[in-house]
This record gives structure tokens, sequence and C-alpha cells, in this order.
């Protein structure tokens, strides 16, 4: 499991955010790793037997890990206004994947520029009084063969798909050459 | 605190590889309830599990196959794997009125306070 010591060079992670009411561990002042538990507190109860599975005496240190680890490899390289995003093709079409959930849809902008595809989204967390906006932005290079004026994009459960035509002649073409 | 203290994420089968991933998520509070916001993405409603049991509240949400059949990847940094978060709440939230709402891949909990756990505030005469 990795468990980087300071925090693995990322950005603080948007809980931190979280400040008003929730309380800190002192502990979280030790490198960026102990975030993931600023609002568990831990005390004698936290640890209780119970609660981790019969494991007695298992020490802050592995929920930690284990907290830190998990959280890692489900976000992994992005940090604040950042968000994950996946490059596919098939034969007709190169797909750019982004993961940007609770974005109103017409708080998302897709452009292309200078052969990079720019995506721009903003979220807005409302929470009971306060009113929190987070800016999302990334740019992902397309390959050469994209039809940029034939782009078109979804987005469903927070996943933003944007389908970019390849253009003809860079589909492949099967050539059968005969033999004699 | 107290309240704080008792929504506590905790780990199911320790001893397994960790075959979910814990989703982004946060706590807020209010008086009477907490707010749990839980980014899911690719989890749609059918995908999506929540069970309150013995004061564990369980949230787990299976993703559709990010990459359809078919296609190549080029490039990836999103995972396949379930989502899976768990709280201990000891009581302290009614769990008969949990409100859930998803959308758009952010899934939105309300957890009312038991009657026990508000906070009272004592006239003195």
């Amino acid at each position: 499991m990795r468990r980087p010591r300071n925090g693995g060079g990322h950005k603080p992670l948007p809980w931190r955010r979280l400040g008003t009411g929730l309380n800190r561990h002192p502990a979280c002042n030790r490198g960026g790793t102990m975030r993931y538990i600023q609002f568990t507190q831990p005390s004698a109860r936290t640890f209780a037997p119970a609660r981790v599975g019969g494991r007695l005496g298992a020490g802050i240190e592995d929920e930690i890990g284990y907290l830190f680890g998990t959280a890692l490899s489900a976000f992994a390289g992005t940090g604040r206004g950042q968000f994950p995003v996946d490059l596919s093709q098939d034969k007709d079409n190169t797909y750019v994947r982004a993961e940007l959930p609770g974005v109103a849809r017409d708080a998302i902008g897709v452009e292309i520029v200078d052969g990079s595809l720019s995506i721009k989204a903003t979220r807005k967390d409302n929470r009971g009084e306060t009113e929190d906006t987070v800016d999302f932005s990334r740019l992902v290079s397309l390959p050469d063969d994209v039809q940029s004026d034939k782009v078109s994009a979804a987005y469903e459960n927070g996943i933003l798909t944007v389908t970019l035509p390849r253009r003809e002649e860079s589909k492949p073409r099967k050539v059968t050459v005969q033999v004699s | 605190m107290s309240f704080i203290n008792s929504l506590l994420p905790t780990r199911n089968g320790h001893d397994e590889p960790p075959a979910a991933s814990r989703p982004r998520h946060e706590v807020t509070e209010t008086d009477d309830a907490f707010l749990l916001t839980v980014s899911l993405p690719g989890v749609s409603r059918e995908g999506l599990e929540i069970t309150d049991e013995g004061g564990q509240l369980t949230i787990r949400g299976k993703r559709a196959a990010a990459v359809p059949q078919g296609q190549n990847v080029v490039y990836r940094e999103t995972g396949d794997s379930p989502f899976e978060l768990a709280f201990v709440h000891d009581g302290s939230v009614d769990a008969g009125k949990i409100g859930a709402e998803l959308r758009d891949g952010l899934l939105r909990l309300s957890l009312p306070k038991a009657e026990s756990a508000k906070p009272r505030k004592i006239a003195v005469g």
C-alpha cells in the first residue's frame, strides 16, 4: 500500500475546506497525510476492537495508511481543480472521458484550442447557508487526426464524454494484395 | 464534537485486499442533521446501494464500465472498482429519516439527528 510521508507532492485535497465546525486532530499537522481523518477525531471509541474487525491494538497509523491509500488510488494525480480523464479510440472516433460529478451542464465548457481539448467546469457546493464554488480546468492533448469541427459531448452520471471523429484518411484501410 | 466522534469511517474485512475504493466525500453538520456529500462518478441509481444497519451506514456504488467494449484505451486515469464508504453513527442519527438524492454522479445524504443528539438549550431561570 502506498503511504507517502509528505503527502506525495499532491495539492491539498478539497476536504481541507471543511474547516468550519469540524475539529482537526492534532496529528493533522504532520505533513499532508492526515487530512483524511480530520473529521474522525480518533478516540478510544474510534479504535474499539468491534470497529476494526477485531484488530486489537491496531494503531492509528494503520488506519491512516488505509485511508490515504484508498483515497489515493481512487483519485491519483489530481488535486483541487483537477479531475481524472481517460482517452480511448475506436476506428471512427477518439473519446475523452472526464469525471466531473455534480456539475451543472451549463457550467461545462468544452473547446478545442491549438490541437488540445480544453475542459472547464464550475461546481457550486451548497452547504446550507454557505455556497462554495470550485473551478475545474484541464487541457488534454489530442491526436492529429481529430476533425475538430464535428466534436460532440454528453454528460451522464457525472461523467463527461467528448466524442472527436477521426479524419477519413487516418482510419485504417484494409488493402488486400494479391500475391501471384 | 460528540457527533463527529460518532460519524466514523469504518472498514470492513480488513484482511481482504481493498477491492472497493473510497469515494471523495464531505460531511457537514447543522443543528438538526449531518449532510454527507459523496462523489460517485459513473454510478447510476441502479448501481447504488445504501444500507443502515446496527448503527453503521454503508454506501456502495457500482460504476458502469468507463471504457466501452470495442474501444482501445490510449490513456487511463479513472478506475473501474466499485465505491464503498461506511460510517458508524452509534444511534445519533435517526435512521428512519435518512434522505438520499443522486444527481449527476453526486450523492447527497441528509442524516437527521436523533432527538437525543440535538443540542439543547437550557434556560437559566
